[in-house]
C-alpha cells in the first residue's frame, strides 16, 4: 500500500508544472547565475586592467615619476580631480600637496591625498596601486637620506616578518564551500515546498483528505508515502542542482574549475555531497511536512516554510568566517549548520568518515524526530480536517 | 444498520466551547435512505464524519453493522462510502481513470475487480468520454460524476453524502437523484444532509432534523406527513424547529 501511495504522490507531484519548473529550471537559472556571478565577479584578476588616476591639472613630470613604473595606471589633469571621481570620469585621485618635492628637499613633512570609493572594485583597486607607488617612493625618500647621512639603511630594518599559512584553503576553494551548500539547500527546499504543501494543506483545501482518511489506508502509511515523495523530490532537485554546478564548472569557468582541480577525488567528494544532499532531503521533508500539516491552505502552509527555509542562510555566514580546523562536534551535529560544515571540508578535499556519518545520522535522526511529531499531529482530527 | 447512540462533540472555536453534537441518537435500518436535515452549522457534517469515523467522539457510541467507529474503524471504513461536498476529493493533475484506480488500490481491489468496476460505473454515470482526460478542466456535472464514482468504487453497503448538490446546476442535481434511485434498488444504506426539502422528500424514506446539534425529529416521512397533516416538508421544518427550540424565531 506504501508503495501505491509513493509513487501516485510522485506522479501527482510531477506533473505539477510548478514541481517541474523547480525541479530543473530554477536549479539550472540559479547555479549558472551564482556559478558565473563567482567566476567573474570574485576570481577575475585585475591583471592587465587599466585605470585611469586623476591629478590636479599642471602638475610637475616629478610628481609624475612616482607613477611611471605602474603601465596600467593612465594619469588624466582635471581641474577638480575629486570632481571628476564623483562624475566617474576617474576611477580615483591623488592630490600632491603644493610644493610637495621642494618640501621633501628641505625635509619638512608634507601630504599627499588619495580619494576614491572602497566600495568600488575598480577604485579600491586603483587605490591599492596608488598606495604601493608612493610607499615605494617614500622608500626611496628615505633611504636617500639616509645614504646622506652616511647611515646604513638597515638600521630601519631591525626584523623581517614571514607568514606561513597552514591552511589548505584557497580564496576561491572557500568561497565554492560555500556557494555549493548555499545552493543545495535552497534548491531542496524551495523546490520541494510546492509539493509538501499539495500534499497535505493542499488535500485538505480541496477536500481530497477526508476521502483519503475514510480509505482502510492507516494514517501512518499515507504519512510515510507522502513523507517518502517529498524526500525523493527534494533529493532529486538536490542531485540535478549537483550536476549542474559540475557541468558549468567544467564547461563554462576557469577560475572555478582550477580551483576544483587542485582537489584530488573530486568525484567521490561530490558522491559524498550527493550521498548528505539525500540525508538532508529526509530532513527537510519533515520540516516541509511539519508546516504543510500545521496549516488549512497551501498558501498558509508556504508563508510557514519560506521564513523556515531562509535560516539556511545564518549557517551559510558562520561558516564562512570560520577555518576547517575549528569546527567541533556542535558543528558537524547540528542539521542544517552541518551540510555547510561538512561540504566545506569535502571541497577542501578533507574525507572524513567519521564526520561523514555524524551529519548523516544527525539529519536522519532529526528527520525521524519530525516525523514523530508530525504523525502525532496527523492523528489528531484537529490537524487534518479543516 | 447504523446506529447513532447518545452521541456528544465538542469543539473549542476560537477560545469557545460548541457543543456540536448535543446527545444524538437515532437508527438508520438496512436499506434505508434517510435525509438529515438542518441548517448550516446545526451539526450534520460533525455527525456524517462521526459516524464516517473521521472524527472522535466524547461521548455515546456509534455502531455500524456491529462494528464500533472508536474501536473498529478500519472495518467501517471498506463497507463505507462518504461524499462531502458535490464535486469534492478528486485529484486535478490525474485523469478520471488513474482517480479512480487510485481510491480502488487504497480500498484493496484487485487490478481485476477495479476494471470491472471502473467499466461499470462508466457506463452507469456515461463518463466513457473523459475517462482518461486529466481532472483539471472537467465541468462540475463531469466532476460531480466522477466523485460519486470515486466515493462508491469500492461498491460499500452504506454511503454517506453531505450536501451533494450543494452549487450544483439542475443537470448536476438529477444524476444525483438519479444514482440515488439506482443504490435504493441494489438495497443500499444511505444518509444524505441537505436544506433541500424536495430533493429530501423525493428520496427519502425517513428524515432525521437536527438543530444545533440535537436531533429534534426522526422517523419516516409519510409518518411525519400523516402527523403534522402536510405534505410541505419545508413548512414542516420549520415548524419542527420553533416548536423544538422557542428562541429560534429570534
Amino acid at each position: 500500500m506504501l508503495r501505491k501511495v509513493y509513487f501516485k504522490e510522485l506522479k501527482d507531484a510531477f506533473r505539477d508544472q510548478r514541481t517541474l519548473l523547480l525541479t530543473v529550471l530554477i536549479p539550472i537559472i540559479m547555479m549558472t547565475g551564482l556559478v558565473l556571478f563567482y567566476e567573474f565577479t570574485f576570481f577575475s584578476s585585475s591583471e592587465g586592467e587599466e585605470y585611469d588616476l586623476a591629478i590636479s591639472e599642471g602638475i610637475g613630470d616629478e610628481e609624475r615619476t612616482v607613477f611611471q613604473e605602474h603601465e596600467n595606471i593612465n594619469l588624466i589633469e582635471f581641474a577638480d580631480p575629486v570632481d571628476a571621481v564623483i562624475e566617474g570620469e576617474a576611477q580615483a585621485a591623488v592630490i600632491f600637496e603644493a610644493n610637495f618635492f621642494d618640501k621633501l628637499d628641505t625635509h619638512e613633512t608634507t601630504e599627499v591625498t588619495i580619494y576614491g570609493d572602497t566600495f568600488s572594485r575598480n577604485s579600491s583597486n586603483l587605490i591599492q596601486e596608488v598606495t604601493l607607488a608612493l610607499a615605494t617612493f617614500e622608500r626611496a625618500v628615505v633611504l636617500e637620506r639616509l645614504l646622506a647621512e652616511g647611515i646604513d639603511h638597515e638600521i630601519i630594518v631591525p626584523f623581517t616578518i614571514e607568514q606561513s599559512e597552514i591552511s589548505e584553503e584557497s580564496m576561491p576553494l572557500n568561497l565554492l564551500a560555500m556557494l555549493v551548500p548555499l545552493m543545495l539547500i535552497l534548491a531542496i527546499g524551495i523546490g520541494a515546498s510546492p509539493s509538501a504543501s499539495d500534499l497535505f494543506a493542499g488535500e485538505k483545501e480541496r477536500k481530497t483528505m477526508e476521502a483519503l482518511l475514510m480509505t482502510p489506508v492507516k494514517r501512518s502509511t499515507l504519512l510515510i508515502g507522502k513523507w517518502l515523495a517529498i524526500t525523493t523530490i527534494g533529493a532529486v532537485i538536490g542531485i540535478i542542482t549537483l550536476l549542474v554546478v559540475l557541468l558549468e564548472i567544467q564547461f563554462f569557468t576557469e577560475h572555478l574549475l582550477s580551483a576544483f582541480q587542485e582537489t584530488e577525488n573530486m568525484f567521490l567528494i561530490f558522491a559524498m555531497i550527493a550521498l548528505i544532499a539525500i540525508a538532508y532531503a529526509v530532513f527537510s521533508a519533515a520540516i516541509l511536512m511539519l508546516t504543510s500539516i500545521a496549516a488549512k491552505t497551501v498558501k498558509e502552509s508556504q508563508s510557514y516554510s519560506t521564513p523556515v527555509m531562509m535560516i539556511a542562510i545564518v549557517p551559510a555566514m558562520l561558516t564562512q568566517t570560520m577555518g576547517v580546523h575549528e569546527f567541533n562536534l556542535f558543528h558537524y551535529s547540528v542539521p542544517i549548520l552541518n551540510f555547510f560544515t561538512i561540504n566545506k571540508e569535502l571541497l577542501l578535499g578533507i574525507i572524513n568518515i567519521e564526520h561523514i556519518l555524524i551529519v548523516i545520522g544527525t539529519n536522519l535522526l532529526a528527520g525521524i524526530i519530525l516525523f514523530a511529531i508530525c504523525r502525532m499531529m496527523f492523528m489528531k482530527d484537529k490537524w487534518v480536517m479543516d | 444498520m447504523i446506529e447513532v447512540k447518545d452521541v456528544s462533540k465538542r469543539f473549542i472555536d476560537k477560545k469557545r466551547h460548541v457543543t456540536a453534537l448535543n446527545h444524538v441518537s437515532f437508527t438508520v435500518e438496512k436499506g434505508q435512505i434517510v435525509g438529515l436535515l438542518g441548517e448550516n452549522g446545526a451539526g450534520k457534517t460533525t455527525l456524517l464524519r462521526a459516524i464516517a469515523t473521521l472524527l472522535s467522539i466524547d461521548e455515546g457510541n456509534i455502531l455500524v453493522d456491529g462494528y464500533d467507529t472508536v474501536k473498529n474503524p478500519e472495518k467501517i471504513k471498506t463497507k463505507m462510502g462518504v461524499l462531502f461536498g458535490g464535486e469534492t476529493g478528486l485529484y486535478d493533475r490525474l485523469t478520471a481513470r488513474e482517480n479512480l484506480k487510485y481510491f480502488a488500490a487504497l480500498y484493496g481491489m484487485s487490478k481485476h475487480e477495479t476494471k470491472v468496476r471502473i467499466d461499470e460505473l462508466s457506463r452507469m454515470f456515461g463518463m466513457r468520454d473523459f475517462l482518461d482526460r486529466k481532472v483539471k478542466g472537467f465541468s462540475k456535472g463531469m466532476r460531480q460524476k466522477l466523485s460519486i464514482s470515486r466515493s462508491i468504487i469500492h461498491d460499500p453497503e452504506i454511503i454517506l453524502f453531505d450536501e451533494p448538490t450543494t452549487g450544483l446546476d439542475i443537470t448536476a442535481s438529477n444524476v444525483f437523484r438519479q444514482l440515488v434511485h439506482q443504490l435504493k434498488q441494489q438495497d443500499k444504506t444511505i444518509i444524505f444532509s441537505s436544506h433541500i426539502m424536495e430533493e429530501v422528500s423525493m428520496l427519502c424514506d425517513s428524515v432525521a432534523m437536527i438543530h444545533k446539534g440535537e436531533i429534534v425529529y426522526h422517523g419516516m416521512l409519510e409518518d411525519l406527513y400523516a402527523e403534522e397533516d402536510s405534505r410541505d416538508l419545508n413548512y414542516i421544518f420549520m415548524s419542527k424547529l420553533v416548536r423544538g427550540d422557542g428562541d429560534y424565531a429570534s
